[in-house]
């Protein structure tokens, strides 16, 4: 296997990291208000006893607390990766979708600042503004990702000079709008089956609702950009045999996450729902190779265009072989120290 | 503005505030480290119980500050590519490295370790909850090694040759051991300490003047500051001193232009220079002063001593920032000292986009920044009693017989809840 092809599947790997650690973060950021807050906790429906301090700790946050640091970083480490191992994509990608990563990145600043610093609000106005926050914070992001996979998948503008540029007429097009539809969709269903993984028996009855509801309509929506490409209106793979295949396990990771969710099954159909988080990336990765960022003319740039020089990512590999084990290791054992439902027994921060 | 313009001052002062919150969170987190291992290593539990408090109200404080780091440190890890792709194309096989490994191997560590250690409280072992605070510090520090080597590149670009219009990496040995990133990153660190040892020194003598009970809690805390800072302060203007003749090898127009008055910038340079020199001095005297106080605590026996000492706790942002600003506007108009102009580097991008985006960008880290110092503001006045980390609520059957207010919170070892998966 190739030094490239080594770092472009870590360079996925992290994303798809992000895409499910960072997804359920913000699904249950969407979901935040409806789950877990008045009426949806253990107990919380009793009035709080006399001579407790009125906290308004929110289930649904609490469950995805321990692991919210640790989630954000996937994306901060794909970006580094990306500059450090593809800066020639890095440059392309990140000027290219100007505005987009403006959006995602004005979502997560007020999202993640909103989601550590509700718990400091004096009392439940302020609570209420920062759960606004935390909730549109997750939101916009989940959509502008779609919208990101959606161009991907469809090829980006590139000008004479070999620079890429998105305007309003490429992000508006039913393909991209319907693909940031669907992500946002499934980032919610997916938190949806996190919180009801995490937490106590009854919240996590109503978590499996609304997620069987949300997957649903993840479905539904979903076959908007799968028939526009049939018809020649959307994604243009380069690969088209492993699109499909693809394209059917996502599908197939969709049925299932409804089919466990339905029928009480948390962990598989949170398994499953992490599944279709990360399929998109896979979609895009190996359903365009050997593009990285495939122009909507046609062509584009190449992973060995993307790439850095030999000498680099040599000395890149030495560190990565060594790094991307230890990383995963201590991410693993974060997730085992906080396994186990959440109750009001667990300091809760946020 | 022109887009360039644009671009600059989205960079200049997205980092700038975000640099406020990094020496906060790194002058902390050594200091929070010493004092809750102090905690851990304390036989007596009454004892143990109060400087675990004590821990966890600087703790407190530090998280704060970190969370509205980390969301600007987020940005600034996209701001290369975003506005300046010349950049990558010209550098990214030399530049790319270090950030590459600054994510991978601080950046994930730091994050992952805080958040455990945030809700480590009472549920993971002693010894692991304290290894993790030191995690963080380590690797909070190691973040600002590998960021300072890719800045170094820029001051002093070392390791490379160029070919056909790119810089190729030569000597990675070279490149990590730039003069120029190893002598800032002495630098900033003991800058970052004096801010942190300002910071708890002012806060705990502040404290201190509320009675006999609050000076029992914070006379140790209000030492450690004390004598961080005193120490720090007086080795930072050493280490500071050191970078002239380097300064004078790498980069002679820096200086040139902090002497000569025609020179463009010439005053930003002065102006930078002098704040950060004269608050360093002053700073650096009046804790040597208060270190010599500490004796029977008359620093905090005479009131206006001690607001003094809180009154200083701006001061050495203020001076940190200067250092910065003559760093950066001084390294003009190179963007790669000597190889890439800044102008060259500008991503194509359009001027009503950076508008948008520049405006965007400054509004909310403004605001973050407001936010972060109301929070820390009243956090730190409301004392020990109003510690939110690592409380836990009484749960309603606990009431009759617990009752006080955050009951189990420091680090028992108890039996964990059991977890029912």
């Amino acid at each position: 296997m190739s030094l490239e092809i080594f770092w472009l599947a870590l360079l996925g790997l992290l994303l798809a990291g992000y895409f499910v650690l960072g997804g359920y973060d913000y699904g249950v950021q969407m979901l935040h208000p409806f789950l877990g807050g008045r009426g949806g906790g253990p107990g919380a429906r009793e009035a709080p006893p006399a001579g407790s301090p009125p906290t308004g700790r929110n289930a649904a946050l609490d469950a995805m607390a321990p692991f919210f640091l640790g989630n954000e970083v996937w994306l901060v480490a794909f970006t580094g990766v990306l500059f450090g191992a593809f800066p020639h994509l890095e440059g392309s990608l990140l000027s290219g979708l100007y505005p987009l990563i403006v959006a995602i990145l004005a979502g997560l600043v007020v999202g993640n600042a909103a989601v550590q610093l509700r718990g400091r609000a004096r009392g439940p106005r302020g609570r209420r503004w920062w759960g606004a926050l935390i909730a549109c914070g997750g939101a916009l992001p989940a959509l502008c990702w779609g919208l990101v996979l959606g161009l991907l998948l469809h090829g980006v503008p590139r000008r004479a000079d070999g620079s890429f540029h998105i305007g309003p007429g490429e992000v508006l097009t039913p393909f991209v709008l319907a693909c940031g539809a669907t992500t946002a969709l499934l980032f919610a269903a997916h938190g949806a089956a996190f919180v009801a993984l995490r937490s106590a028996p009854q919240l996590a009855a109503r978590a499996r609702l609304l997620g069987t509801t949300l997957v649903r309509a993840t479905g539904a929506v979903g076959c908007l950009p799968l028939l526009l490409t049939l018809f020649g209106a959307g994604a243009s793979p380069v690969n088209r045999a492993a699109s499909a295949v693809l394209a059917a396990l996502l599908a197939a990771a969709l049925a299932g996450a409804w089919w466990c969710l339905s029928r009480g099954h948390h962990a598989r159909a949170f398994a499953a729902t992490s599944g279709a988080a990360l399929l998109p990336v896979a979609l895009v990765g190996a359903g365009q190779y050997p593009y990285v960022l495939k122009a909507s003319a046609g062509g584009g740039m190449t992973l060995h265009e993307a790439v850095t020089d030999s000498a680099t990512l040599t000395i890149l590999t030495a560190f990565g072989v060594v790094l991307v084990p230890v990383i995963l290791a201590y991410q693993t054992w974060s997730w085992w120290a906080f396994r186990g439902r959440t109750g009001r027994r667990h300091p809760s921060y946020f | 503005m022109s887009a360039a313009d644009l671009a600059r001052l989205q960079f200049a002062a997205t980092t700038g505030i975000h640099w406020l919150f990094v020496i906060l969170t790194m002058g902390l987190v050594p200091l929070v480290a010493i004092l809750h291992t102090r905690a851990a290593f304390t036989r007596d539990p009454a004892e143990r119980a109060a400087r675990e408090r004590m821990t966890r109200f600087w703790g407190q404080l530090y998280v704060i500050n970190y969370a509205v780091g980390i969301v600007t440190g987020l940005v600034m890890e996209f701001q290369f590519g975003l506005s300046w792709s010349g950049l990558s194309k010209f550098a990214g096989n030399v530049f790319g490295a270090p950030l590459a490994l600054e994510t991978l191997i601080a950046f994930f560590a730091e994050s992952t370790f805080l958040g455990m250690w945030i809700f480590g409280w009472g549920r993971l072992r002693r010894g692991v909850h304290v290894t993790l605070i030191w995690l963080v510090a380590l690797t909070a520090y190691a973040s600002a090694y590998w960021i300072l080597v890719a800045n170094g590149f820029m001051q002093h670009p070392v390791g490379y040759e160029v070919r056909d219009g790119q810089a190729y990496l030569t000597d990675f040995g070279a490149l990590l051991t730039n003069p120029s990133a190893l002598l800032a990153l002495a630098h900033v660190t003991l800058a970052a300490l004096t801010t942190g040892g300002v910071f708890v020194a002012g806060i705990s003598a502040v404290h201190c003047l509320r009675g006999a009970k609050e000076r029992d809690l914070f006379r140790g805390s209000l030492r450690l500051g004390v004598w961080v800072a005193t120490l720090a302060s007086f080795f930072v203007i050493i280490v500071g001193d050191l970078q002239f003749p380097l300064l004078d090898r790498t980069q002679p127009r820096k200086l040139a232009a902090l002497e000569d008055g025609g020179a463009p910038w010439h005053l930003w340079l002065r102006i930078s220079m002098d704040t950060m020199t004269i608050i360093g001095n002053t700073v650096s005297t009046i804790t040597l002063v208060a270190v010599l106080l500490l004796w029977k605590d008359w620093l905090v026996r005479w009131r206006p001593l001690a607001y003094l000492m809180a009154a200083m706790i701006p001061f050495p942002f203020i001076a940190s920032a200067g250092g910065w600003a003559f760093r950066e506007v001084g390294r003009q108009p190179w963007l790669v000292y000597g190889e890439l102009r800044v102008d060259d580097a500008l991503s194509p991008v359009g001027t009503a986009s950076l508008a948008v985006s520049c405006a965007l960008f400054i509004a909310l880290f403004v605001a973050l920044a407001a936010v972060n110092w109301t929070l820390l503001v009243r956090f730190a006045r409301r004392g020990p009693e109003a510690t939110q980390l690592g409380a836990t609520e009484p749960l309603p059957d606990d009431l009759p017989e617990g009752g006080s207010g955050d009951a189990p919170g420091g680090g028992t070892d108890e039996k964990h809840p059991v977890p029912v998966f």
